[in-house]
């Protein structure tokens, strides 16, 4: 196994990880009127807490020698890119259509509409989304042979 | 994952210059081993720089290491 391919392995079980962790607490809070200070809170520990994870976890690959991209591990990279660009799109145009759906039944009938909050953790959320989409497909290219 | 439609004679290569093992082809050509086995199982087909290197390390033209076979599997 290549440094990149560890590195994308390592990466997408630590962004996951920590996701699984933050998403149903930012959720939470955000929904929480007023608890902004709580959302900044659980985000810059998470933060730190991803990056702690991936400078170690890299410190302890890269020791291992190898860490020098080839072209392959450039196309895998295109590859994973376009997937990543493909899962956003889909991601954000929801979220869109979602927003403006809400707003529209919102005209009609009392509903309840998202916060500036929430939508921030939700366009959080669908970069996430498509980040763990890029690094899955990049493991799945490079078991694959491709 | 599907092959390409490149095909190689790199491990027959290999084998007549004295079992050259995959990764002191890799060292050669400047790649990662796990290349020149996706290379050599035709699952990746490699750029036009990495073949013309990989051709002068057996000391062979192009197409005496690589051929294309369009639609074949």
């Amino acid at each position: 196994m290549t440094f990149q391919e560890k590195s994308a392995w390592g990466s997408l079980l630590a962004l996951g990880l920590v996701s699984y962790w933050y998403f149903p607490a930012a959720f939470a809070a955000a929904g929480n009127n007023g608890a902004a200070a709580d959302l900044i809170a659980i985000s810059i520990g998470c933060v730190v807490a991803l990056v702690i994870i991936e400078i170690v976890y890299h410190v302890i690959i890269a020791s291992r020698g190898g860490g020098a991209k080839d072209e392959r591990d450039v196309f895998i990279n295109i590859k994973a890119e376009r997937v990543a660009g493909f899962v956003l799109g889909i991601g954000l145009f929801t979220l869109v259509g979602r927003i403006i759906a809400i707003e529209a039944i919102e005209a009609i009938t009392p509903v309840e509409t998202m916060g500036a909050l929430t939508i921030a953790v939700w366009i959080l959320f669908v970069l996430t989304v498509a980040e763990i989409s890029k690094l899955a497909s990049q493991v799945w290219y490079y078991r694959a042979g491709a | 994952m599907a092959k390409t439609h490149v095909r190689n004679n790199i491990r027959t290569l290999r084998f007549q210059h004295g079992e050259m093992t995959q990764q002191a082809l890799a060292e050669k050509v400047g790649v990662t081993r796990q290349t020149i086995v996706a290379i050599e199982k035709e699952k990746y087909s490699p750029s036009l720089e990495a073949a013309f290197k990989i051709a002068a390390v057996f000391g062979e033209p192009l197409d005496a290491v690589f051929s294309y076979e369009p639609g074949s599997r």
